[in-house]
C-alpha cells in the first residue's frame, strides 16, 4: 500500500474556510447537471459486495440521519435472511436494499406531473415542490424503494445522496459502510473502483426480469433472494408497530 | 432444490394508496357503469327500461360527484391537483385520467341536467317556495333535444373511465396482482355488480317495484356470471402457467392463509347473490343488492389494500391488508357520508323519477305534482 | 307522515354530511395549507430534509470549502466498549450533533488508516471522491449503533441536574438538588433520608481504623468505599487517583467478570498473568484459517467494526477461511462467502470438549509444532528463530504428597547453586535430558517426560507440561468429547486437520461465549490451540495489541503520582486473593481444617464485580459503607443478580449509594444520589484499543459540543470530574487543588478543572516517543474545530505545548502509522513471556470452598457449583432439558436502547428456538412461550429458526430494560411515564442462577475465574399461547 504522505490522496488542494458552496436542493442544479458536457458528467452507480456485508445497518442509520428519513420508512435498509439450502448448513445473507436508480425506471413514466425524473448523472430524483403525492410511482417501483414521506407528504426515496455527491463527497451509506460492502463511483470511468469491480466480478441485479437496468449491482447475490423472497416475514412486535404508527393511520 | 428462507430483519412498507383510493375506484366504477345502464332508455329511447334508467342516472350522478372528491383526498398534496393539467405526462395513465375524470363528470352532469331540464322548467313555473331555484336551474327553457348527444358523450367518457381506471392499475408491472389485462374487465364487471347492487337497494327504499327488482336481479345474475367467469379465467391462466404474470400473481399470495380466506370469501360473495337472484329474483333485492355492493367494494379493497400488502422484494406480507386507524376508517365512512347526503338531496329536491327520454317539445303535464319542501 | 319523513331525512342528511366533514377534515386541512400540505422540507426540490453537506471537496483538485454552519471534529464514540475514533458533525448554532462517521486516522474505524502526518484537510479529502480509490480506500465508518447513539445526547430522560432519592431506594422517585448540596451531603453524611444517620465520605475515609475488626489483612475503613466502573472510558485514571491515591480505598472494579472475564482469565492462564490477563487476537488480515469459538466477528466483538471490516475483507479479497463455533448462527457468518465462512453449532458451555478433542487428535496425529514447543527459554527461541516460547518442556512436580505439588521443578530442588532466592526467577526451571533434569538452556528440550527424578528430598514424580496436557487431552475419547459438545467427531477431526494445515497462519479466537460454567477452562483450552501451532507474534498468526501512548506517564507531566499520595492497602472485597492470606484461614486451620471457607475465593482472578455484589450483601469478607456506580449497570448485566439487588435496596446493607451517570439505568435507579455526567461527545478521555490493533493507538475524546449538564456555582458543568474535584477539595484530600500535578521539572500545577487534567494528559500523549507530534497548524485547528477549546489549551498549557496538544485533538488521538504493524514476518509489538502449557499458580492452588485442586493445564470438566458438586446433579437433564444462552445484538448494546432509530430497525428480541425443539413443543413463530430456569422465568414471543444448536434457546442481549425510562420516573413530583418501546423484549439475566450451594448467597460463577454464567443455563420451555 502506498502510504506516503502525498500518495494516499488522489488530490490535495487548498482550503477555503467559511465559504461552502451551496449545493443541491434545486432543480436548477439538476438542470445544470443535465446540460453539462457529456464527458464531464459521471454516471453514478453502486456495487454492493454481499460477501462484505456484516448486517450492521450503519448504512440504514446513516441514511436516516443524513436525510432525516421519518419513522416507518427507509430509503435504504439491510434485509437479513437465514437461508437453508438442501443438504447445506444454514447460512446468513445480508441484503442491502435501496433505489437502483434504474436506467429504465418504471417509476418515471407513471408520474402524472413529471415530478420524477432522471438526470444525466443517472440519479432518479423527485422534485418535492412538484410532486402531487399521488403515490403512483410508489406502486410502479418494483423494489419498494419509494415511499410517501408522511412528514413532507411527497414521494421520497434514495437520491444517491445527490447533495453530497454534488459536493464531492460520498453518499452517507457508502462513507460509513463498515464491511466495505457498498461501493460507489462513476460507471462511465473505466478506472473507477466500481467499474473495476464490475469488470472483475460476476455481478447481478435485483429483479432482472423487470428489465429496469439498475445502477446498483450485487456481488454474490443468490437467485433465491433477487426478487420477492419466499418465507415468512421477519417478526415485528405489535407494540412497536402501534407505537410508531403515525397520524395518517393507513 | 429445496430452499428455506427465514427473514430475520426486514422492513415494513406502508401502503401509498389509502382507503380513499378504494372509495374512488369503487364509486367511479359504479357511476360509469350506472350511466351506461341509463343510456338505453334515455338515449335510445327504450322506455321499457325507464324505471331502471331513472335509478341508474341518479346513482351515476351521486357517485360521480363523490368519486373525484375521494380521489382528491387520496392525493397527499391535494392543493396541487391543478398540476395535473399543467404538466401532462403522456406516458402516465394517471395523467390521462386527470383529463378523463373531469370530462366524464362534466358530461354526466350536463346530461343529467338536460334530462331533467323539462321537469326543472315545469317546477319553475309552479307557484311554490323554490320555484325561482328551478327557474334558474332550467336556464330559462325546457328544450333538451341535445341530451342525446350529451348522453353519448358521457357514455364515451364513461368508457374512458373504465378503460383508464383499469389500465392505470393493470400496467403496474411491479404488482403482479394488478398487472393483468383482465383487471380492466374485472373492474368493469364488478362495477356493474356494484351499480346494480346500489340500484337494487335504492329500489327497495324508493320504488318497491317488484318488476324492477326482478329486472335488476336478472342484470345482476348476468354481471355476476361475467365476474365469476373472469375469475375462473384468471385462475385457470395462472394455474396453467400460460401467462407468467398471472402465475407470479398467484404465487405472490398463494400459501398465505389470509389470501385463501379472501378467495373463499370472494367466491361466496359471487355465488350467494348469483343463486339468490337467479332462484328468487323478487323479494331478494335487499340481500342481493347489499351483497353485490359488498362484493364490488371488497374486490377493490382486496386489489388495492391487499395488493399493496404484498412485498415486491421482501418476505411474507405487510399488514397493509387490514390496516386500522381512525383516520382511514373515517375516510371510508366519510365518503359514504357525502354520497348518502347527495342521494337524499337528489331524491328530495330533484324530480329524478320524472325523467323521460329527451323530446324536442314541451311535455303537456308534469308526471307528478311538484313537491313541497 | 311526510313531515316525520322529512325530519328523518334531514337528520340523516345532516349526519351524513357531518361524517363526510370528519372523514375529510384531513384533506381540508391539507387544502387550506396550500402548496405544501406537509412540512416544507429544508430543500424544497430534490433532496428533501437532507442536511447540507459538511464541506465541499473538489473531486479533481481536492480543494476544500468548509460549510461555516457545521463543525467536523474527531473524537470518540462510546456506543459500545469498542470506543472508536469517529468524526462528529455538529450544527454549531444548535449545538447539536447531526451525524457521525469514522475518523480516518483511527484504526478502529478505518483500514488502511491514513498516515498520522496528513493534515486535517487531507483527512477530509481522503474520505471524499478526491480520495484514494474514489474515497473508498480510506473510508472511515461508524457502525449502526455508532451512527445512532448521537440521539443519546438529547435523550429526554437524561439526568442533567444532581438527583437525590425521595422515598425508598429504587422507588423511582427523585428530587433535584444543587451540586453544592450534593457535595455537602455525600461528604458530611447525616440523616440524609430521614432513615437515620448515614456516614459521609469524610468519615469513611479513615486510614487508621481497620475495615474489619481483628482482620488487618483487609486494610483500613477507607476500603469500605467501593467503586464499580464499566470499562475504562478513558477517565479511569482520574478516578483511580481520587479513589486510591487520595481517598485511600483499594476497592475498585470494572465489569470484566460479567463481560468476557472467563475468556480473559483463560487467556491469562496461558499468558501467565491472572491480573492483567493479556490476550492475543488473530491477525485477521493475514491469517488463512481462523476458528471463532465464542466470539462473533461482525456481530459483536471488540473492536467491533475493525474485526467486522477486516474479516469481511479477508474472506472476500484475501486468503481467509474461517469457522464460527457458536450455538447460534448470526452475522458472524456470511452465506455469499461460501466455504470461506462456515458455521458449526455447539452446545453452550462445552467448548472445552471441542478444544480438548482437537488437541487429542493433534497429539495422536503429530500435528503439534515440535520445533516451537521444544524451545525451553527465550534464548533457545531466539536461537531457533521462534517468535515466542512456552514452558512445554518444563518439568512439573506431580507427586500429590509433595509440598510443591503442581509447581515446577527448580534448580534448588536438585540442590543446584542458585544466584538468588530459591524459587525466585533466578532459580532455573528444569527440563528432561538423557542425563536427568537439567536447567532450561538455549537448546531444544524433550517435549514429553514422565518419570521420577532425584531431588534433595528424595525421588519425586515429574512430568513435562506437555505430557500433562497430553494426558489431560486423553482423559476422554473423541467420541465422548463429541457427545459432550454436540459436534460430530468427523467435524472435529476436520477442524483439527484444517487448523493444523496452515502452518502458523491459523488462529483461534474467543470471548463472550466462554461465560459458561466451565468457561475458564474452556477458554484456556481454546487459547492453547494457538500455542500448539506456535502462532504467537507471527504475521498471519496471533498478535497482541500494539498498545497506546500513556497520558499519565509522559515526558511533560506526571499524572500518575503526586506529593502526599496515599497507598491504598488491604485485600479487596471481591475475594480475588488467596484465601490462605486471611485470618479466617488461620483461625480455621488452627481449629483443625481450614476448608471449606465461608465463601469462595479466587486467587487466580482479577477484581470481580460479580462477587462484589455478594460481598456487599453478605458483608463477607466485609461490606461497603458507600458504593459508587460510575457508568455501569451490573443490575442489568449480571445474570441472576436480582435477589441480591433486592437486598441492596435496603439501606442497612449499604448505607450510601452514589451513581455518576447520564442516565437512570437499572443500577443507578437503586442509588441514593445521581451525579449527572457527560455523554460521549461532551466529555474528555483517552483510550487505547483492547486488542486487534497491531500499532500503538490512543484515541482522544474531547467535548466537541457544549455539555448539557447544568452548571454549578462556579460556572463549571456538573459531571464526574467536577464531583471528584469538589469532594476531594472539601475533604482536603491530597492530589487536587492548586498544587497537584508535577511537571518534568517538579513544578506543581493545579487540578481544579477537568481541563487541568486532560489537557496535560494530551501533552504527554503528544510528546511521547522518539519524535513528538507536530504542532497543529491554524488550518488543522480551524477545520477540526479545536478552535472551540483553543482558549483552554492556551490557558492551561505552556506556550510550546499547546499546539502539540491541539494536534492530538485535531486528529482525535495519536496513531502510529500502519507500516509499524509488522517487523518483517513478525508483529512489531511482541509478547515476550512464555506461554503456560502448565500454569503453576493454577495447578497448585486449592479451592477455598472445597480444599481441592484443579488441573494446571486446560481441561474439559462439567460445570460445578462452589461446593464442587456438579450443576447437573442439582438441576438434572430430565427436569431442565434445554440450555439457554445469550448473544450480543449486532445493533444494540446494553445501553443504546434510548437511541430511537435503532428500534425502528429491530424493535424487540423474541427468544430464538430451533425448529426441532419448536416442533417437539408445538411452537411456531409468533407464539408466546414460557422459558424457565431454576433462577427465573420469562414469557416472550418465540421465533423459530434453523441456525441454532439442538435443544438450545437463544436470547439476543440489549433488550428487556427496566431502566432508561422503560418505567416511570418521577422527578420533583413530575412523572415521566415509562415508554413501552424502551421496555421491549426480554433479558436473559432474569433467568440467571443463584448458586444453591453457597451459604452466603451469590450468583453462579465459574469457580476459578469468578465470572458470571450466562451461557448454557439449564432451562425448560413451554408454549403458552
Ligand atoms: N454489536 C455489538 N458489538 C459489541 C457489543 C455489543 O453490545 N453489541 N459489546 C461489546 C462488548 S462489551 C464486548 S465484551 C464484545 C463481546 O463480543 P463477543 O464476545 O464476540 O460477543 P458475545 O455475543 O458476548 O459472544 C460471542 C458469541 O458467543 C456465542 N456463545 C454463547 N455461548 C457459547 C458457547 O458456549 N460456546 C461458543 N462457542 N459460543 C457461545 C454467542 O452466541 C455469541 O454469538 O462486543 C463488543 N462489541
Ligand atoms: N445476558 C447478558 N448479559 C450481559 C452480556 C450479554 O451479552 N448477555 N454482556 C455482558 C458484557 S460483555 C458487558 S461488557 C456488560 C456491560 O455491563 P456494564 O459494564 O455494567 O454496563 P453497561 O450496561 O455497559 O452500562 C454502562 C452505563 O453507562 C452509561 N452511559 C451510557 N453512555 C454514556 C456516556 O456517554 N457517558 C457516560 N458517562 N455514561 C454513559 C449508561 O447509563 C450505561 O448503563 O454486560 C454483560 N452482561
Ligand atoms: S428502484 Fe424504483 S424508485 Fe428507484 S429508479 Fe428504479 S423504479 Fe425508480
Ligand atoms: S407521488 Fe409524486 S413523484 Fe410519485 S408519481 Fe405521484 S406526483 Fe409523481
Ligand atoms: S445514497 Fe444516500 S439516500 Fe441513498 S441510501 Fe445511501 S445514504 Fe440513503
Ligand atoms: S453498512 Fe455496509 S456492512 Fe453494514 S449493513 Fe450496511 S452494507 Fe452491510
Ligand atoms: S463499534 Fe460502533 S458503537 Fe461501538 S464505539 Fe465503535 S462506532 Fe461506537
Ligand atoms: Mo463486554
Amino acid at each position: 500500500m502506498d502510504t506516503t504522505r502525498r500518495g494516499f490522496l488522489g488530490a490535495i488542494g487548498k482550503v477555503t474556510i467559511g465559504a461552502a458552496a451551496s449545493v443541491a436542493g434545486a432543480s436548477q442544479v439538476a438542470e445544470a447537471a443535465q446540460t453539462d458536457t457529456p464527458t464531464a458528467v459521471p454516471h453514478w452507480g453502486m456495487v454492493v459486495d454481499l460477501r462484505k456485508c456484516i448486517g450492521c445497518q450503519a448504512c440504514t442509520v446513516a441514511c436516516i440521519m443524513e436525510n432525516d428519513v421519518p419513522q416507518d420508512a427507509f430509503r435504504t435498509h439491510v434485509s437479513v435472511y437465514e437461508l437453508v439450502k438442501d443438504g447445506q448448513d444454514p447460512a446468513m445473507v445480508m441484503l442491502p436494499r435501496l433505489c437502483n436508480h434504474c436506467d429504465d425506471p418504471p417509476c418515471l413514466p407513471v408520474c402524472p406531473v413529471e415530478a420524477t425524473f432522471k438526470i444525466d448523472s443517472g440519479e432518479v430524483l423527485v422534485d418535492a415542490s412538484k410532486c402531487v403525492g399521488c403515490g403512483y410511482c410508489v406502486q410502479a417501483c418494483p423494489y419498494d424503494a419509494r415511499f410517501i414521506n408522511h412528514e413532507t407528504q411527497v414521494a421520497d426515496k434514495c437520491t444517491f445522496c445527490f447533495h453530497r455527491t454534488q459536493a464531492g463527497l460520498l453518499p452517507a451509506c457508502v462513507e460509513t459502510c463498515v464491511g466495505g460492502a457498498r461501493n460507489f463511483g462513476d460507471l462511465n470511468d473505466p478506472e473507477s473502483e466500481v467499474s473495476k469491480m464490475l469488470a472483475h466480478n460476476e455481478v447481478s441485479v435485483l429483479r432482472p426480469e423487470m428489465h429496469t437496468n439498475p445502477n446498483v449491482y450485487y456481488i454474490g447475490l443468490d437467485d433465491v433472494l433477487d426478487g420477492r423472497v419466499a418465507g415468512e416475514a421477519a417478526y415485528h412486535s405489535e407494540m412497536a408497530d402501534s407505537v410508531s404508527s403515525h397520524e395518517e393511520g393507513l | 432444490m429445496q430452499v428455506q428462507v427465514h427473514e430475520l430483519v426486514g422492513a415494513v412498507h406502508e401502503a401509498a394508496w389509502l382507503p380513499w383510493a378504494v372509495q374512488y375506484f369503487f364509486l367511479i366504477a359504479i357511476s360509469s357503469t350506472a350511466l351506461l345502464m341509463a343510456l338505453p332508455a334515455f338515449v335510445l329511447g327504450r322506455t321499457g327500461d325507464l324505471p331502471k334508467a331513472r335509478l341508474a342516472l341518479m346513482v351515476a350522478v351521486t357517485t360521480g360527484i363523490v368519486a373525484p372528491v375521494a380521489l382528491l383526498a387520496d392525493l397527499h398534496q391535494p392543493f396541487r391537483f391543478w398540476e395535473f393539467f399543467v404538466y401532462t405526462h403522456t406516458t402516465s395513465w394517471m395523467a390521462w385520467g386527470a383529463w378523463i375524470v373531469p370530462s366524464y363528470v362534466a358530461l354526466l352532469l350536463a346530461f343529467a341536467w338536460a334530462i331533467h331540464r323539462p321537469a326543472f322548467y315545469a317546477m319553475g313555473q309552479e307557484n311554490w317556495r323554490f320555484a325561482w331555484l328551478f327557474r334558474l336551474l332550467a336556464l330559462k327553457g325546457e328544450a333538451n333535444g341535445f341530451a342525446r348527444l350529451l348522453g353519448l358523450g358521457a357514455g364515451l367518457a364513461a368508457l374512458g373511465i373504465l378503460l383508464y381506471t383499469g389500465t392505470e392499475v393493470a400496467v403496474v408491472r411491479a404488482r403482479p396482482l394488478w398487472n393483468t389485462p383482465l383487471l380492466p374487465l374485472q373492474f368493469a364487471a364488478t362495477g356493474f355488480v356494484g351499480a346494480l347492487g346500489v340500484m337494487l337497494v335504492l329500489e327497495r327504499v324508493l320504488n318497491r317495484d317488484g318488476a324492477l327488482e326482478e329486472s335488476l336481479n336478472r342484470g345482476l345474475v348476468f354481471a355476476l356470471a361475467v365476474v365469476g367467469g373472469l375469475g375462473i379465467i384468471w385462475f385457470t391462466v395462472a394455474r396453467s402457467g400460460l401467462s407468467p404474470a398471472h402465475t407470479q400473481a398467484l404465487a405472490s399470495v398463494a400459501g398465505f392463509p389470509i389470501w385463501k380466506q379472501i378467495a373463499a370469501w370472494g367466491a361466496l360473495a359471487i355465488v350467494v347473490p348469483f343463486v339468490l337472484a337467479l332462484v328468487a329474483p323478487r323479494n331478494t333485492g335487499w340481500a342481493t343488492g347489499l351483497i353485490a355492493i359488498h362484493a364490488a367494494w371488497m374486490f377493490r379493497w382486496t386489489v388495492f389494500m391487499g395488493g399493496q400488502a404484498v412485498p415486491k422484494v421482501g418476505s411474507g406480507l405487510y399488514d397493509a391488508l387490514l390496516p386500522s386507524g381512525f383516520d382511514g376508517l373515517m375516510g371510508v365512512i366519510g365518503t359514504f357520508g357525502l354520497w348518502i347526503f347527495l342521494l337524499i338531496a337528489y331524491t328530495t329536491f330533484f324530480p329524478w323519477a320524472d325523467a323521460t327520454p329527451p323530446v324536442g317539445r314541451r311535455p303537456t303535464t308534469p308526471a307528478h305534482p311538484a313537491r313541497s319542501v | 307522515m311526510t313531515k316525520r319523513r322529512n325530519i328523518l331525512k334531514g337528520a340523516v342528511a345532516t349526519g351524513a354530511l357531518a361524517t363526510f366533514g370528519v372523514g375529510y377534515a384531513g384533506t381540508v386541512k391539507k387544502l387550506v395549507k396550500g402548496k405544501w400540505s406537509g412540512e416544507v422540507p429544508r430543500n424544497k426540490h430534490l433532496t428533501g430534509n437532507s442536511i447540507p453537506a459538511e464541506y465541499t471537496v473538489d473531486p479533481q483538485t481536492g480543494d476544500i470549502a468548509l460549510n461555516p454552519d457545521q463543525a467536523m471534529s474527531y473524537t470518540m464514540c462510546i456506543g459500545c466498549t469498542t470506543m472508536c475514533g469517529v468524526r462528529v458533525r455538529v450544527d454549531k448554532k444548535a449545538n447539536k450533533v447531526l451525524r457521525v462517521t469514522g475518523n480516518p486516522y483511527s484504526p478502529m474505524s478505518t483500514d488502511p488508516f491514513i498516515p498520522y502526518e496528513s493534515s486535517v484537510a487531507e483527512s477530509f479529502a481522503a474520505m471524499a471522491q478526491a480520495g484514494k480509490g474514489n474515497g473508498l480506500t480510506n473510508r472511515s465508518t461508524a457502525c449502526g449503533r455508532g451512527n445512532a447513539v448521537l440521539q443519546q445526547v438529547e435523550n429526554p430522560r437524561r439526568v442533567l441536574k444532581p438527583l437525590k432519592r425521595v422515598g425508598p431506594r429504587g422507588s423511582g422517585q427523585w428530587q433535584t438538588i444543587s451540586f453544592e448540596q450534593l457535595v455537602e451531603e455525600v461528604v458530611e453524611g447525616g440523616d440524609l433520608f430521614g432513615e437515620g444517620r448515614v456516614a459521609g465520605l469524610r468519615e469513611i475515609r479513615d486510614l487508621e481504623t481497620p475495615a474489619v475488626e481483628g482482620a488487618p489483612e483487609f486494610g483500613p475503613r477507607a476500603n469500605r468505599l467501593m467503586w464499580m466502573n464499566c470499562v475504562d472510558d478513558g477517565r479511569d485514571n482520574l478516578v483511580l487517583r481520587w479513589l486510591k491515591q487520595s481517598f485511600g480505598s483499594n476497592n475498585f472494579t470494572r465489569h470484566g467478570s460479567y463481560c468476557g472475564g472467563a475468556f480473559r482469565s483463560g487467556s491469562g492462564a496461558l499468558f501467565g498473568d491472572f491480573k492483567a490477563m493479556p490476550h492475543a487476537k488473530p491477525d485477521f488480515s493475514n491469517a488463512e484459517f481462523i476458528i471463532f469459538a465464542g466470539t462473533a466477528p461482525g456481530n459483536a466483538g471488540n473492536p467491533f467494526k475493525r474485526i467486522g471490516n477486516l474479516v469481511a475483507k479477508a474472506r472476500s479479497d484475501g486468503d481467509l477461511s474461517y469457522v464460527v463455533i457458536d450455538p447460534i448462527l448470526n452475522n458472524a457468518q456470511n452465506g455469499p462467502s461460501g466455504e470461506r465462512s462456515r458455521w458449526i453449532g455447539i452446545k453452550p458451555g462445552t467448548d472445552g470438549a471441542l478444544a480438548m478433542a482437537m488437541m487429542a487428535w493433534m497429539f495422536d496425529n503429530d500435528r503439534i509444532n515440535h520445533d516451537y514447543l521444544a524451545q525451553p527459554s527465550q534464548a533457545a527461541a531466539d536461537a531457533a528463530g521462534e517468535a515466542s516460547w512456552t514452558n512445554a518442556t518444563h518439568l512439573v512436580i506431580v507427586d500429590e504428597s509433595h509440598p510443591r505439588f503442581g509447581h515446577f521443578l527448580r534448580g534448588s530442588d536438585l540442590g543446584l547453586a542458585v544466584e538468588g532466592e530459591a524459587y525466585s526467577d533466578a532459580d532455573p526451571h528444569l527440563v528432561a535430558s538423557s542425563n536427568g533434569p537439567i536447567p532450561a538452556g538455549n537448546t531444544p528440550a524433550p517435549l514429553f517426560f514422565d518419570g521420577e527424578v532425584d531431588t534433595t528430598n528424595g525421588p519425586v514424580a515429574v512430568k513435562t507440561s506437555l505430557s500433562l496436557l497430553r494426558e489431560e487431552a486423553h482423559r476422554q475419547s473423541l467420541e465422548a468429547y463429541s457427545d459432550d459438545c454436540g459436534i460430530p467427531t468427523a467435524k472435529i477431526v476436520d477442524l483439527a486437520r484444517e487448523f493444523t494445515s496452515h502452518g502458523r497462519r491459523a488462529a483461534v479466537d474467543s470471548h463472550g461465549g466462554m461465560m459458561g460454567g466451565s468457561g475458564f477452562a474452556n477458554a484456556y483450552a481454546l487459547s492453547m490451540l494457538n500455542t500448539l501451532i506456535g502462532n504467537l507474534n507471527w504475521k498471519g498468526g496471533a498478535m497482541i495489541a500494539g498498545g497506546g501512548f500513556s497520558e499519565t506517564k509522559g515526558p511533560a507531566y506526571n499524572l500518575a503520582s503526586f506529593p502526599g499520595a496515599v497507598k491504598a492497602k488491604g485485600l479487596p472485597a471481591g475475594r480475588n486473593v488467596p484465601y490462605e492470606k486471611t485470618s479466617e484461614f488461620k483461625r480455621k486451620k488452627a481449629a483443625g481444617n481450614p476448608y471449606p471457607a465461608d465463601g469462595p475465593w479466587y486467587p487466580n482472578a482479577p477484581g470481580l464485580a460479580t462477587e462484589w455484589i455478594s460481598s456487599m450483601v453478605n458483608h463477607y469478607p466485609y461490606g461497603a459503607e458507600a458504593l459508587i456506580f460510575r457508568n455501569t449497570n451490573p443490575v442489568y448485566g449480571i445474570p441472576g443478580v436480582a435477589p441480591l439487588v433486592e437486598k441492596l435496596k435496603d439501606p442497612k446493607v449499604v448505607p450510601l449509594i452514589i451513581s455518576i451517570d447520564p442516565f437512570i439505568n437499572e443500577s443507578t435507579g437503586i442509588s441514593d444520589y445521581i451525579v449527572p455526567d457527560s455523554v460521549m461527545y461532551e466529555t474528555w478521555g483517552f483510550t487505547k484499543p483492547w486488542g486487534g490493533v497491531a500499532t500503538k493507538a490512543t484515541c482522544a475524546r474531547w467535548p466537541v459540543i457544549e455539555p448539557r449538564m447544568e452548571k454549578n456555582a462556579q460556572g463549571e458543568r456538573v459531571g464526574m470530574e467536577t464531583f471528584l474535584i469538589a469532594t476531594a477539595k472539601r475533604m482536603g484530600l491530597p492530589g487536587f487543588g492548586d498544587k497537584a500535578i508535577p511537571d518534568a521539572q517538579g513544578v506543581l500545577h493545579p487540578l481544579n478543572r477537568a481541563e487541568d487534567w486532560y489537557l496535560r494528559g494530551a501533552v504527554n500523549v503528544a510528546m511521547l516517543g522518539k519524535t513528538p507530534v507536530a504542532p497543529a497548524s491554524d488550518d488543522d485547528i480551524e477545520l477540526s474545530n479545536v478552535a472551540r477549546i483553543a482558549d483552554d489549551l492556551k490557558a492551561v498549557l505552556k506556550p510550546d505545548e499547546w499546539r502539540r496538544a491541539a494536534t492530538i485533538y485535531a486528529k482525535g488521538g495519536r496513531y502510529e502509522n500502519i507500516e509499524r504493524s509488522y517487523d518483517g514476518a513478525r508483529a512489531t509489538y511482541a509478547f515476550n513471556k512464555p506461554m503456560m502449557i502448565w500454569n503453576e499458580e493454577l495447578g497448585s492452588f486449592r479451592r477455598a470452598t472445597t480444599g481441592t485442586r484443579v488441573p494446571g493445564t486446560p481441561s474439559w470438566r462439567e460445570a460445578e457449583f462452589a461446593d464442587g458438586s456438579k450443576v447437573s446433579d442439582h438441576y438434572s437433564k430430565e427436569d431442565w432439558p434445554i440450555r439457554v444462552f445469550s448473544y450480543k445484538s449486532p445493533l444494540q448494546n446494553s445501553y443504546s436502547v434510548g437511541a430511537e432509530v435503532l428500534l425502528r430497525i429491530v424493535a424487540s428480541n423474541p427468544v430464538i428456538v430451533g425448529s426441532a425443539l419448536a416442533r417437539a413443543h408445538g411452537i411456531r413463530t409468533g407464539d408466546m412461550v414460557r422459558l424457565s430456569t431454576p433462577g427465573g422465568t420469562l414469557e416472550s414471543v418465540a421465533v423459530v429458526r434453523e441456525g441454532i444448536a439442538p435443544d438450545t434457546v437463544a436470547i439476543e442481549h440489549g433488550f428487556g430494560h427496566r431502566g432508561f425510562g422503560a418505567h416511570d420516573i418521577t422527578i420533583d413530583g413530575e412523572t415521566k411515564p415509562g415508554d413501552p418501546r424502551l421496555a421491549a423484549g426480554v433479558l436473559l439475566n432474569d433467568l440467571g442462577l443463584i448458586d444453591p450451594t453457597r451459604e452466603k448467597p451469590g450468583v453462579w460463577v465459574n469457580p476459578i475465574s469468578g465470572t458470571a454464567v450466562r451461557q448454557g443455563l439449564p432451562a425448560k420451555i413451554r408454549r403458552i399461547a
